[in-house]
Formats: C-alpha cells, sequence, structure tokens
C-alpha cells in the first residue's frame, strides 16, 4: 500500500487538431499539405506539419496566398466544427480514463492530475497514453507535466520543441531545470500578457527562470497577488488548482460575421432571426431556458465606422421556445438597427441560463402550463425531424429569402462522424 | 408518436391535481423502462468507433454488400483472419487481413479482384478493425 503519493499535473493538446481531424478521417489529405480557414474563409487558422514544412504562416488572410497554395497543391478546408466538436468530445473522454481528475481547458487541451509512481516515473504512462490517443483517434498528443498548472504549461511548449522529447517532458523529474526554463520567454509563460510582458523585459527579466528568481516584493508591487502566485508555480508550489466541474456555461452565443455588410434591417433581422433560431436549438440541446435574450450588431473594426449597438429584454419566465424568442429578436433588432451604417457582424446571446428541471413552477397558470406543453412537443418534434433528416427540413419562413450575407463556407468538409449520410465511402 | 430520445431530457411537469390512486398497480409498470439500444450492444468504444459506407462487391464473400454500413473500432489491433478498413494510395480500402508463408497481405473476398501486397505500395496505414456491418434489405 502507498502511503502518500504524490500528484502531478500534465497539460495534454493535441497536435494541430483541425487539420489532425481532417487527416484521420480523410485518406486523400494523409501526408498532404492541409491548411484550414476562418469562419468565413478569411485566414489560416490551421496547418498540418506538411503545410508549416512550406512555410505557410498561421492567421494569413487566404486571398493574399491563394494562388501560392494552389501551386504547391495544398489541401485548403472551412473550419468543420461538428468534425472538431465530436473529435475533441472522444479525444477528452479518452484521456479521462486514464487519468484521476480532468479539466478541460480547450478544444484541444485538458489539464489533468495523476500521481506519480513510486519509482517517480511518468514517462512509461505518458507514452502508453499518447500510443492509446493515436491508435484509438489517429491523433497525435503533446504531454507536459510537471508539479502544477504553469509548469505543466512550460514543459508542454518544451516537448513540442525539443526533438528528442518525443512529444513527452516532465519537468518535474529533469535534472537541468535551470537550463530548460531558460529555453522559455517570459511573454510565453502561462499567465504573462502583453503589459507584464513589457514590463518584465523592461526590468531586463527575460525568461521563465529570471521570473523565478525575481525579488518577490518587486513582484507583488507591481502585479500583485497574481504575480506572487505566478512566481511560486515556477518555484514548484501549487497555487491553481484543477477544476474539474466547470461552472456550467452562463450564456450561449451565436454570432458570425458576413460576407459582405449589411445595409437593411430586412436583412439584419433575417441574420438575427437565424442565429436565434440556432441559439434556441442549442438550450434545447442542454436543457438550458434563457430569461435575458440579447442582440448586437457591430461594424467592421476595420472601417472608419465606429458603430456597434445592443439591446435586450429581460422576461418574466425562461424560455426556450424559438417562436418565443423569434418575436423577442425581431423587436430588438429594430432597435439596433441604424441605416447610416454597414454592419460586418452580428449575434444573439441568450443570458441568464437555467435548467428546465429547475423551472419555476409556481408562476405558471393552468393556461399557460397547456401551452407550455403544446410548446415543448412542438419544439421537440421540429428538433427531431431537424436530426433525422436534414439540419434545415424545417426551419421558419424568415430564414428561407436568399442569404447574401451568410458566411462563406466554399471549401467545408463533410460530417463524417457525426451525420450518417457524410460518412466516409469505401471504394472497393 | 414519441420523438424524445436519449440526449433530450423528459420535460417533468409536477402533479398540481390531488392524486388519484385507484385499482392496482400494473404487473408490467417495473418492466417498462427499458428497451434495446443497439449502440450499446454493437458498440463497446464508443469513443473510437466510427461508421463507413460500403461500395462495391470486393467483400461479397465475407457477406458484406455494396451500400452496407460498416462499424470500425479504430481501437482494435488488426489480426489475421479481421475484416479491416486501410488507408492505401489515399483512398479508403476494407479488405481481410491475412497470412501466407509468413507474409501478411490483404485479402478481397471476390475472385475478381487481386489480394493486396504490402510491399508495392508507399502509403499504407491500418486504420482500423471492422466490428460489424449492417445491410438493409429495403
Amino acid at each position: 500500500m502507498r502511503i502518500s503519493s504524490i500528484e502531478a499535473i500534465a497539460l495534454i493538446d493535441a497536435n494541430n487538431f483541425y487539420a489532425s481531424c481532417e487527416q484521420t478521417i480523410n485518406p486523400h489529405l494523409r501526408n498532404k499539405p492541409v491548411v484550414i480557414l476562418s469562419n468565413n474563409d478569411g485566414c489560416i487558422i490551421a496547418r498540418s506539419p506538411e503545410a508549416r514544412a512550406l512555410k505557410i504562416k498561421m492567421g494569413t488572410p487566404y486571398f493574399k496566398v491563394k494562388e501560392r497554395l494552389n501551386k504547391l497543391d495544398v489541401a485548403v478546408l472551412s473550419s468543420n466544427y461538428s468534425l472538431y466538436g465530436d473529435m475533441s468530445r472522444r479525444l477528452m473522454n479518452l484521456i479521462k480514463n486514464q487519468c484521476e481528475q480532468i479539466e478541460i481547458y480547450s478544444i484541444d487541451e485538458a489539464f489533468i492530475s495523476i500521481s506519480r509512481p513510486n519509482d517517480k516515473n511518468l514517462y512509461p504512462w505518458a507514452r502508453s497514453v499518447r500510443s492509446l490517443i493515436y491508435q484509438n483517434l489517429g491523433i497525435t498528443i503533446t504531454i507536459g507535466i510537471g508539479e502544477n498548472k504553469v509548469r505543466a504549461k512550460i514543459a508542454n511548449k518544451l516537448a513540442k520543441n525539443i526533438d528528442s522529447s518525443a512529444g513527452i517532458f516532465d519537468l518535474a523529474e529533469t535534472k537541468n531545470e535551470n537550463n530548460y526554463l531558460k529555453k522559455i520567454a517570459v511573454d510565453k509563460i502561462w499567465g504573462v500578457g502583453k503589459q507584464t510582458s513589457s514590463w518584465l523585459q523592461s526590468k531586463g527579466i527575460k525568461n521563465a527562470r529570471e521570473l523565478r528568481d525575481i525579488e518577490e516584493n518587486e513582484i507583488i508591487k507591481k502585479l500583485g497577488i497574481v504575480g506572487k502566485r505566478l512566481q511560486l508555480e515556477l518555484k514548484g508550489h501549487k497555487c491553481l488548482p484543477i477544476e474539474k466541474n466547470k461552472k456550467s456555461k452562463k450564456e450561449i452565443q451565436v454570432s458570425r460575421s458576413f460576407s459582405t455588410p449589411i445595409t437593411k434591417l430586412e436583412d439584419l433581422t433575417q441574420a438575427l432571426a437565424t442565429y436565434a433560431i440556432k441559439a434556441s436549438e442549442k438550450m434545447r440541446s442542454q436543457n438550458l431556458q434563457s430569461s435575458n435574450i440579447r442582440v448586437f450588431a457591430r461594424t467592421s473594426k476595420y472601417s472608419s465606422q465606429n458603430y456597434q449597438r445592443s439591446a435586450h429584454r429581460q422576461l418574466i419566465n425562461a424560455t426556450d421556445d424559438t417562436n418565443n424568442i423569434l418575436k423577442i429578436v425581431v423587436e430588438l433588432s429594430k432597435e439596433i438597427y441604424n441605416p447610416e451604417y454597414k454592419f460586418s457582424k452580428a449575434g444573439v446571446l441568450m443570458q441568464d441560463l437555467t435548467n428546465s428541471e429547475y423551472l419555476q413552477q409556481s408562476v405558471i397558470n393552468y393556461k399557460s402550463q397547456k401551452d407550455l406543453k403544446k410548446s415543448t412537443s412542438l419544439m421537440k418534434t421540429i428538433d427531431f425531424l431537424n436530426k433525422r433528416f436534414n439540419k434545415n427540413a424545417i426551419t421558419w419562413a424568415i430564414t428561407k429569402k436568399q442569404q447574401s450575407w451568410s458566411m462563406n463556407k466554399n471549401f467545408l468538409s463533410r460530417s463524417s462522424t457525426t451525420d450518417i449520410r457524410q460518412i466516409p465511402t469505401i471504394l472497393k | 408518436m414519441d420523438f424524445s430520445d436519449s440526449t433530450t431530457k423528459k420535460f417533468k411537469v409536477p402533479l398540481l391535481t390531488d392524486s388519484v390512486s385507484a385499482g392496482f398497480p400494473s404487473p408490467a409498470d417495473d418492466y417498462t423502462e427499458e428497451s434495446i439500444d443497439l449502440n450499446e450492444h454493437l458498440i463497446s468504444n464508443p469513443f473510437s468507433t466510427f461508421f463507413l459506407r460500403v461500395k462495391g462487391d470486393s467483400m461479397i464473400n465475407a457477406g458484406i454488400k455494396d451500400k452496407d454500413l460498416i462499424i470500425v473500432d479504430k481501437s482494435l489491433t488488426a489480426r489475421p483472419g479481421n475484416i479491416i478498413i486501410a488507408m492505401i494510395d489515399g483512398e479508403f480500402t476494407i479488405k481481410r487481413l491475412s497470412i501466407k508463408n509468413n507474409e501478411l497481405y490483404l485479402k478481397a473476398e471476390n475472385h475478381n479482384y487481386p489480394d493486396f501486397r504490402f510491399k508495392n505500395h508507399i502509403d499504407v496505414q491500418i486504420w482500423g478493425v471492422v466490428i460489424y456491418s449492417i445491410h438493409s434489405y429495403l
């Protein structure tokens, strides 16, 4: 029996996650340069290792490199969030089975806690997790291990940058800690923002080792308790816990940039209605209801116009009924519309979310109880039909008009793992 | 018709009226909850299971026909005798992993298709093991 075990923290993330998802499910993309474009096909947001090797940069606007990508025979894809979301769900569940606690940090990143074995060597465990994930999903992960979150993050960076590490690095068990910390620039440390890093650099603090060793009072004077905590974590103390039950989402947002700016009220209303339908659907799938509905619209950040407006409606009873929500959103769109501006982005937010099971029944009288039953079964039916047949098999007339503003998704791959009509085909 | 499924929890409506107890409870009440869920029976590793669609008749002798739905578990290690999905030169292929003279090869279950030898190809990856095929008779 082990008397006490030392807990270690690991940061696991998937390498080139979006591109890997596409490559694992589509044989044509294997070993080929692949880039993924942002919403609206604007910029490059992910690259396969083969595309990195061609020195294609992150964040480059697509139109600028279109010809070059063509010449290099790079596969260009719109972002396919139903695929990435499904692969992420699989990834996180597989990781969850290999650790004690998990905090899902982003779509492709998780902090986990594990106990250190008696020989302190976590490399065999890490190698087995890595090969498990590769075998199950065809996705390569990087594992950084340390005593706490900040050091696990640093270890993960080191695992990526040191070729011989084979995707795994344990900062807590290395003999040359100082050498490794020196390789991490201050602005690359988790929790160090732009302002902090420029202050540190003005003080001559350039890397993680120097930040760890800076006079404690100096850091507290400038950065307060946050800075002290950061330094303590760099030294190996554990200050930030794993948050295994992150608070449930406080709001649901659906917002998009338009492919061409909107100037007409009719178009703005239509766009907001489309997003409202989607947001209501999302709420129902999570058994949530909103009692505060907000819409917003803004002009482009890059245009000389600078206008943004939002409006909201507080409700007595929370709702997830698309009909109710649409009525409100149509009214709100009139409130934020202004004919003098060209809108480039708009969205709806469902706020003050509550779980349907805790819905306050006391305020509902008999008549509305009946209406509620009717609305619930209508929404259920619509959701069922859309799931069964096609995303928009049934929708509201307001969305059916030509949508000139809708997002470009010219290179969308199929929903290979989430839609039975789009699963891959085996040729022979 | 009931449109509820496992992902949408039933909306709970509290009993506002006095409850009425009359007669005997149905003897079947305790048994009505369960129904057969194919997911549960066909899929043991849900996070590594994928669906694919077969096109063509290369596996006809193994009972896998054109348009069949294939359930593939990527977590399983392929063994000789298994039907597997491979990625070969940019295509998905379905074959039986076989062994002859100490050499692994991929066998089509149809005499009109040649066997596949690994050494003739540059880019081969065994992608997953086929655990079920589903054929529609309609």
